[in-house]
């Protein structure tokens, strides 16, 4: 159709125009398929950058997330922080309630030494100035009943003989007061101790001393003990002397020592057939010059037992006693169990 | 009598004691031969006096010193150091006689080399059993150094 328009010449020329024509179509439509890749491209590119925006929100939310964490964090932190100044001045606090304790107890301490000390010096002038006197008492009173007896009638003897009791009793009663505060301040030794070899010990010097009574001592099953020997020894004697003593008017005496193992966690005890006591005493037994009988009936200062209860009481040990009158009396006391080896 | 002989030495500052402890000498037959001082300071001057036994010119000392441990001025105890840490009376017997039963006494005197710790008993009659076995014994049981 575009031959038939336009003459030869004119129709080469058109030729080449419609080829160039056709080529720059081509060409375009190449431009068109390239930019359609490009698109495609730019599509592909898009889509990566809206995924990475996606990704970057998320990033952001999540580093939001933290730093809202963070600040949570931190204002814990904060809370945490008071909190532990609140503690450490309740530390501090503490360490100055401490530190005035520790210097009220220094200061018991002293004054408890001081008074120790003053306890001490009071018991050292006891024991040398208190029995002169009496001393010179009976000593004057002998030269009195070794001089002038002849001259006395029976009254003035039986008065001095008087003088003569009084005076042996006070000087007894100042021995035993002594050897008492000696054990409240004496250094402890503990050991172990064979309480049944003791005991018997312990019977057999005092059974000496009264040869005219016909003396045995029933010793249990008892286990050893931990304690300072010669002080659990002075629990024993006195212990045994009472039993001894109790028994006098018994024409045949029983005294027992033994062990208990269920009582009090273990308990030994010391049990007599002598005179007992009413049990509504029973709190008077272990006070110091408590006695409960005469002393023209039982001799004795009222000592004994204050001063087994002190040595009891020295070696984290508890004494008690059962009894009732005129059908014996037991003491029992536990002491801390024997140490193998 | 002439303190200068006496075989008993009494360092007694209480002066009842004093007479009790004579009387039972007296009754020994040995009051003669005791001289009692009433306190350290005394007794020292006596026994480590020129003349006194420590000198060494033959004439001899105590055959025993019943010490009293307290006593004014001087006690007891710093009476034995002296006597005891002195050449010229280390070798005289020492017996403490006291009231006191208390563990650092007998202590100390044992430790300064006392010969004989006795304690002197309330009772007088038992003091007197007491004074009586000891002069007994340290005149005529117990031996000492000659010269």
């Amino acid at each position: 159709m575009l031959e038939a328009a336009f003459p030869v010449s004119e129709s080469a020329d058109l030729n080449q125009r419609l080829r160039t024509l056709e080529e720059t179509q081509r060409a375009t439509l190449n431009l068109l398929e390239d930019f359609d890749e490009e698109k495609a491209k730019l599509t592909r590119l898009q889509q990566a950058t809206l995924n990475l925006l996606e990704d970057f929100d998320e990033e952001r939310r999540n580093s939001q997330l933290i730093q809202k964490a963070t600040v949570n964090l931190l204002e814990d932190m904060h809370e945490e922080q008071g909190k532990l100044a609140d503690t450490q001045r309740a530390l501090m606090n503490m360490l100055e309630d401490i530190e005035a304790e520790r210097a009220e107890v220094g200061q018991a301490k002293s004054l408890l030494e001081t008074v120790n000390k003053e306890l001490e010096a009071f018991s050292y002038s006891v024991s040398h100035d208190l029995r002169a006197p009496l001393r010179a008492i009976s000593g004057f009173v002998e030269a009195l009943l070794e001089d002038c007896a002849p001259r006395l009638d029976a009254e003035g003897r039986r008065y001095l003989g008087l003088i003569q009791d009084n005076a042996h009793q006070m000087g007894q009663l100042i021995d035993d007061l002594l050897a008492f505060s000696r054990l409240s301040r004496q250094e402890m030794n503990e050991t172990r101790i064979d309480m049944g070899g003791l005991a018997r010990a312990v019977f057999d010097d005092l059974a000496r001393l009264t040869p005219e009574r016909q003396l045995a001592l029933r010793v249990g099953s008892v286990p050893p003990a931990q304690g300072d020997p010669s002080l659990v020894r002075q629990v024993l004697v006195n212990l045994l002397a009472n039993a001894i003593k109790f028994t006098k008017t018994k024409a045949q005496a029983s005294v027992e020592f033994g062990y208990l193992p269920a009582l009090g966690g273990g308990a030994y005890y010391v049990k007599d057939n002598g005179v007992g006591f009413d049990m509504q005493y029973v709190n008077k037994l272990f006070g110091v010059f408590q006695r409960l009988h005469a002393v023209t009936e039982f001799e004795g200062t009222g000592v004994g037992l204050a001063l087994v209860q002190r040595i009891i009481t020295r070696h984290r040990g508890q004494v008690w006693a059962e009894g009732a009158v005129g059908q014996g009396a037991t003491f029992y006391f536990t002491l801390p169990k024997g140490e193998a080896g | 009598m002439n303190e200068r002989e006496a075989e008993i030495v009494i360092v007694e500052d209480n002066p009842y004691d004093a007479e009790l402890v004579t009387r039972v000498l007296q009754k020994h037959g040995l009051a003669d031969k005791s001289s009692v001082f009433k306190d350290g300071v005394e007794a020292l001057d006596f026994l480590l006096a020129p003349g006194s036994s420590a000198d060494k010119s033959g004439r001899r000392g105590p055959k025993v010193i019943l010490l009293d441990l307290k006593l004014p001025k001087m006690d007891g105890i710093e009476v034995l150091r002296r006597l005891k840490s002195d050449e010229r009376t280390r070798t005289i017997p020492v017996v403490a006689l006291t009231s006191s039963s208390e563990q650092r006494d007998i202590k100390a005197a044992y430790e300064l080399g006392v010969n004989s710790y006795v304690t002197k008993p309330i009772e007088f009659s038992r003091v007197a059993g007491i004074v009586g076995d000891l002069v007994k014994y340290w005149l005529q049981v117990n031996q000492l150094p000659s010269g």
